[in-house]
Formats: C-alpha cells, sequence, structure tokens
C-alpha cells in the first residue's frame, strides 16, 4: 500500500511505529546519503541516521507543513545531527530543526514535494552545474562542510557580506531552474 | 528589518550557516509576515534538493532492522494512548466534525476496544516452520507483539553468511526482521522478533550475505503460515 507524506505525518503523529517504518523506507537512503557525504565514514552515518529517526520517533513528529515538506524536514534533522557530529558538539541544541513537543499539522499541496519526486539526480546536477563555482562552493562548504559564515569567508578569502549574498543568490538561481525543468510555472518573490 | 534583509538570513538558515545572533530577529519577522514564511519554506525545499544531486548510497540492511526492533521494543513498553486521545486522532484534521462522524468514530474504538480485548484472550500463539532440513516453530506471545524463532536441522554457516528471517505480509514486500543465531553445543537456532504479526502472512529464512539482504535471495531453508490452523 503507498501511503502519502501526509499519511506518513499523521501516522508518526499518532505514534505509529509503522509511521517510522514508513518514512525510513521513503527516505531511509537520502538520510544516509546526507549523512554519509557529510561524515565520509559509514559507521558513523550509520549512527546518525538511527539517531535522527528515532529521535523522530520518541519525540513525535513536529514537522509543520508551512515550513518545508517531508523531505526536506528529515534531510535537515539528519544534516543537522551529521554537522553536529563532525564538530564533535553533540550536546549543541538546535532551534532551525525543532523536535520537541507535539506540534503538527498535515502536509499541504507543496510544489516542491512534486519537485523533490520528479527530479532526477542528473538534472539537480545539471542545475548544480550552472552556478558559478563561487557560489557552488559556498553552498557546499556551508551545506555538507558544516562551516561557519565567518569560516567560509575565510577560506574563500571574500568578505563575510558576499557569503550571506552568494548563498542567496545560488539558492534562487537553483530555484528557478529547478522550476524551469519541472516546465511547470513558478511565481517568483 | 525589510524583506530583503530576511530573505538574506532565511537563505543562509536553509543551508545550515545562519548564526544564533541573527536567527531571534528572522524569527521575529517570520512570526507575523507571511510571504516571508513561504519564502522560508522554497529555500529549506530548495536545500533540501542539494543531496539528490549526490549519487544514492543506499544504507545496509541492518540499519533498518536495528531501527524498527529499537522502535518497536520502545512501542510495546509504551503505554497505551487514552481512549479520548485515540478519539481525536481518529478525526479527520480540517474537517467538521459532525454528530454522524463522532458516533462512527466512537462505534469504530468501541469495536477496537472489544476486539483488543478479545485478542489479549486469546493467549500465546505456536506457529510450525519448516525447510527440506529444517522444522521449527514460532511463538507468538498473547499481544501479537513478539515472537521467538526456534529451529533444528540447519546447517552451520561460514562467517561472511547468516540465516536472515523475513516476516511478508498479504500485499508488499517482505521485511527482514532479524537473523537466526546458532544454539550452544549444536542446539536449536533461535531468532526473535519484535513487531505487530497480525500484519504479516507468513514468515521464512533465507541464507543472505552477513549484514543481511535488502531482499531475500532464493536459498528459502525454512517457511511457514502464520495463521491458526
Amino acid at each position: 500500500m503507498h501511503l502519502s507524506d501526509d499519511d506518513i505525518v499523521r501516522s508518526i503523529s499518532a505514534h505509529s511505529p509503522e509511521g517510522i517504518e514508513a518514512l525510513y523506507d521513503r527516505y531511509g537512503g537520502l538520510a544516509h546519503t546526507v549523512a554519509l557525504r557529510i561524515l565520509s565514514d559509514r559507521g558513523a552515518a550509520e549512527d546518525v541516521v538511527q539517531e535522527s529517526f528515532l529521535a523522530v520517533w520518541r519525540r513525535g513528529s513536529t514537522f509543520q507543513a508551512g515550513r518545508g515538506s517531508l523531505r526536506s524536514w528529515i534531510c535537515t534533522i539528519v544534516r543537522n545531527r551529521a554537522i553536529d557530529r563532525l564538530r564533535g558538539d553533540r550536546h549543541r541544541t538546535r532551534l532551525d530543526t525543532p523536535i520537541e513537543g507535539e506540534t503538527i499539522e498535515p502536509a499541504v499541496s507543496d510544489p516542491w514535494a512534486a519537485v523533490a519526486l520528479e527530479l532526477s539526480g542528473e538534472e539537480v546536477r545539471k542545475a548544480l552545474a550552472e552556478l558559478p563555482i563561487e557560489q557552488r562552493q559556498t553552498i557546499e562548504l556551508a551545506y555538507y562542510g558544516g562551516y561557519s559564515q565567518s569560516e567560509i569567508a575565510s577560506v574563500m578569502e571574500v568578505p563575510l557580506g558576499t557569503v550571506k549574498g552568494r548563498v542567496r543568490i545560488a539558492l534562487d538561481k537553483l530555484r528557478a531552474s529547478l522550476a524551469d525543468r519541472m516546465e511547470t510555472p513558478w511565481q517568483t518573490q | 528589518m525589510s524583506h530583503d534583509e530576511v530573505a538574506d538570513l532565511l537563505a543562509l538558515d536553509a543551508v545550515g550557516v545562519l548564526e544564533p545572533s541573527e536567527r531571534e530577529a528572522m524569527e521575529r519577522h517570520l512570526a507575523t509576515c507571511e510571504p516571508c514564511r513561504a519564502t522560508a519554506a522554497q529555500y529549506v525545499d530548495v536545500a533540501a534538493m542539494l543531496p539528490t544531486a549526490l549519487e544514492l548510497v543506499p544504507p545496509p540492511a541492518r540499519l533498518r532492522r536495528n531501527l524498527m526492533a529499537q522502535v518497536y521494543a520502545e512501542a510495546n513498553a509504551t503505554p497505551a494512548l487514552p481512549w479520548w486521545r485515540r478519539l481525536a486522532d481518529a478525526i479527520p484534521t480540517g474537517r467538521a466534525f459532525t454528530l454522524v462522524g463522532a458516533a462512527a468514530v466512537v462505534a469504530a474504538i468501541a469495536l477496537g476496544i472489544w476486539g483488543a480485548g478479545r485478542g489479549t484472550q486469546q493467549g500465546p500463539v505456536a506457529y510450525m516452520v519448516s525447510g527440506t532440513t529444517a522444522t521449527g516453530v514460532l511463538d507468538v506471545n498473547s499481544s501479537g507483539t513478539q515472537g521467538v524463532l526456534t529451529v533444528t536441522g540447519l546447517a552451520p554457516l561460514p562467517a561472511t553468511e547468516a540465516y536472515e528471517v523475513w516476516l511478508i505480509p498479504a500485499h508488499g514486500s517482505p521485511k527482514g526482521v532479524t537473523f537466526l543465531s546458532p544454539g550452544v553445543n549444536g542446539g536449536p537456532w533461535t531468532a526473535v522478533m519484535s513487531g505487530n504479526m497480525s500484519l504479516y502472512k507468513s514468515i521464512a529464512a533465507t541464507v543472505e550475505p552477513a549484514g543481511g539482504s535488502p531482499a531475500p535471495s532464493n536459498t528459502e531453508v525454512l517457511s511457514g503460515q502464520l495463521t491458526e490452523s
């Protein structure tokens, strides 16, 4: 039986093991890939993935549809835990991925959920390749490297303001590029 | 703080490099600005597309098995939700709670409680399993949440292989749930599993590489039906 992301969210919020099972079956491979890319250590990556899904199970879902898709939510949890582990900062409490409390909202129609399902890795790689190299490197240092803004500025030998600008411009370009590849109307902000 | 300035912070947050000192101002703005909340969701989702560019590295089967063993073990140790909580959870979100709907939900829960009560009175159940050389039994506890498989007649395996146990639903793929462990001094092989046994129609064991496989290979050594005879 195919469960939608909405079904999975409801199942997790009801504290159902089947909800976690479905979440893992859908996004466990992606979560493992992200953790492995950040940590470059199979054992550590497996630990992070298991810890992340157990945290969702134990604390209940706080997924909020208005703050992104289920896919991005679990990616963010795994990414943050992997970065914390990379930094050896296991006690840090992240504010951007709350997993306390019981807040839950059903997923709403989300164009990016469809984008995520339909775009292939090759298409995303192409979109990334179209970015100027300095923007792509900035994004990768931030997302996978766990560097702070000032560390990125230091590594790339640019002012802090340039780092801020590059991140936003890169994400705007990426969003536009991926939307074009989907050939769907897209409202720019 | 302008929308433009906030957008910079939202993008930084999406890739995980927002400084704590910047977060408060961003959250304060988001609390009262719907367009910026929409922008935040878009940046988060674009950032989450980044891993799609990576070559997918499937996790080993043991990761799923370890995770779900832990989840089911904790689920079995967790007290059942009170009836009113299940009532609330059963109501579809965002819909008006009609009298007819309420009656239906209450009736469903009442039947569920009655059914659960019957289930707990049935006691443990034993299912026979067998293969070309192996025979055994799966003992399932009265709540149907844990099983112990005991098997004799299995040949020893090299360290690179293991007997993996699969639970097979009526519809869907087999799920690798555990491995058989050899008994001491040639005693029976055993495996313990947790989960909702009522979801599955049959059980099987196959020879797989140590660490397990994502799907069973064509090396079945025993199988059995999870239906009472």
